[in-house]
């Protein structure tokens, strides 16, 4: 797949960039500028592909408008405030549903789950901007949610989250793993990545470095570092006691206890 | 002895209309050329403190002020936030918010605060030359502001503030939207600033870097401080551990019963794991 925003370079150079995303959580990890927020935005056909193709749970991303791809595709902004107008928490948590014409019934039935997994409850008739950052980024997150989407996409969800937060987005992530939905979250949060995403996906420069189990992406060091990423604090940890590689903190407990 | 850069005396503080006070019964004094980490929850105070600091609040915000910001020896009250910007900055969360949206080249953009405090144009020239050359964005010069990627945005703004010189920085996440290299640049820079005597206060949710860089921290939950003293005092705290969370390295260290105190450094923990288990 190839992609240039206009009148700039080609953000995938040749051969141009070629990735599976599988079931379960994916991180997509590198520096900025790698790429990583224009494959999310290829995703749900917001931007289109200059050639080769992206298809999505099956779907040929070329033949859809982006209103089609939202049935499928929840996507999270990076920045809440690109994504928030509606007047309340609750009509913006069911904007995309109700546009979506899903019926009555879906649309409560998602609007409750999304509210309830983001811990909204409580703030449903709240403006949204009299809301915090991470409370809006949180609103962002019960948007993508709403329509039930199979596929998700978190860009930067733990920015700005304190760890209460950071702990009920991993609960999240797991619970919506387990609902046999496909989640990519889009971080520099490598303890996020450690912890809640078992595969990783690494772009620099546009280019694929890695895709594969997350243990295995931080121990190939020489990637990781010329990729411009930061393995875990776990990890450095681990790695300053001469234990085994670890990447979240069960792993380094275990490790410990040996 | 000069001025402290920043003392609160007996703050509480409510936005207009707002219930309650976002902050309550603060006092704290910082000295020129500490570097004091910010710490806390969401909704704990943080950024209304930041807002305090320079003035925003009451100027700007209205709502209801007791107690006395001061920064270097003057009032927030008998100081507009025009003139106080000429001695402390602010770096807000959103980078978004910070820009002028008044000026088309991003060099113009970090000129805009000189500008309106008269500075001659031969010495606005050089400081935007050297703000842009510190944060790393002197080649986006031409660029257009909102042409910027968030990371770059974060650099803009911190540019626009440099070129005030400001005396006291404060911080809202300033490295939010970078990643690791152009947080370590923004962390070096504010290391550099910092050796040149300018005075730090630094908002971040990030605890182990907080722990790294901050001699000082000051943690915050539901508008107080409940705790202020070096890194390693704060986070063995129950308190703090409950309201705030803690590091990495200190949260391991606890569940491995590891002798106390915990530690809150890379350094420190294999330190502390390099001893026996307790």
């Amino acid at each position: 797949m190839r992609f240039a925003y206009p009148a700039g370079a080609e953000v995938y150079p040749e051969p141009g960039l070629s990735v599976a995303i599988g079931d379960g959580v994916t991180a997509l990890v590198g520096e900025n500028g790698a790429g990583k927020t224009t494959l999310t935005k290829l995703l749900i056909g917001l931007l289109r592909p200059r050639a080769g193709n992206v298809s999505v749970a099956g779907v040929d991303v070329a033949k859809m408008t982006v209103a089609a791809m939202a049935r499928i595709v929840g996507y999270s902004f990076q920045n809440p405030d690109d994504q928030l107008f509606e007047r309340t928490v609750k009509a913006e948590v069911s904007f995309g549903p109700r546009v979506l014409k899903r019926r009555l019934e879906d649309i409560e039935r998602g609007v409750a789950w999304a509210i309830r997994e983001c811990g909204l409850e409580g703030k449903e008739e709240v403006h949204p901007h009299d809301l915090g950052l991470s409370e809006r980024k949180w609103v962002a997150i019960a948007s993508a949610l709403a329509g039930e989407p199979q596929v998700v996409v978190l860009d930067e969800p733990t920015l700005g989250q304190d760890y209460p937060a950071r702990r009920r987005l991993r609960a999240l992530v797991e619970e919506l793993a387990e609902q046999q939905r496909t989640v990519l979250v889009v971080t520099h949060d490598m303890d996020f990545v450690g912890e809640s995403c078992p595969t990783t996906v690494v772009l620099s420069h546009g280019t694929v470095r890695y895709a594969g189990s997350t243990a295995g992406a931080f121990a190939d060091r020489a990637m990781v570092e010329e990729a411009g990423i930061e393995p875990p604090h776990v990890t450095r940890l681990a790695r300053s006691l001469g234990l085994p590689e670890c990447v979240s903190e069960a792993d380094f407990r275990t490790a410990w206890k040996r | 002895m000069s001025d402290p850069a920043l003392v609160f005396e007996g703050v509480s503080y409510a936005y207009a209309e707002a219930p309650r006070e976002a902050v309550s019964d603060i006092a704290f004094s910082i000295g020129e050329g500490e570097w004091v980490g910010l710490t806390g929850p969401t909704n704990s105070g943080k950024s209304t403190l930041c807002l305090l600091a320079i003035g925003l609040a009451p100027h700007f915000f209205g709502g209801r002020l007791k107690g006395r910001v001061v920064a270097f020896g003057r009032d927030s009250r008998s100081v507009s936030v025009i003139e106080r910007s000429s001695e402390v900055g602010l770096l807000f969360q959103n980078p978004f918010t910070q820009v002028s949206g008044a000026r088309e080249r991003v060099d113009e953009e970090v000129a805009f605060g000189p500008e309106c405090h008269g500075v001659q144009r031969v010495e606005i020239d050089a400081r935007v030359a050297e703000a842009m050359e510190v944060v790393g964005i002197s080649h986006l010069a031409a660029r257009h502001p909102f042409d910027l990627s968030g990371g770059q945005l974060q650099r803009l703004a911190l540019a626009g503030l440099l070129a005030m010189r400001p005396k006291l920085l404060l911080l809202d996440e300033p490295t939010s939207q970078l990643d690791p290299a152009g947080t370590a640049a923004i962390f070096e820079v504010l290391a550099r600033l910092h050796t040149r005597g300018t005075t730090i206060v630094m908002v971040e949710h990030r605890l182990e870097t907080l722990c790294e860089l901050c001699p000082r921290v000051i943690a915050m939950a539901s508008g107080r401080v409940i705790a202020d003293g070096t890194p390693a005092d704060v986070f063995n705290r129950e308190l703090v551990q409950q309201r705030v969370g803690m590091p990495v390295y200190t949260r391991i260290a606890r569940d491995a019963h590891v002798s106390s105190p915990l530690p809150v450094t890379l350094a420190d923990a294999t330190r502390s794991f390099g001893r026996p288990v307790a």
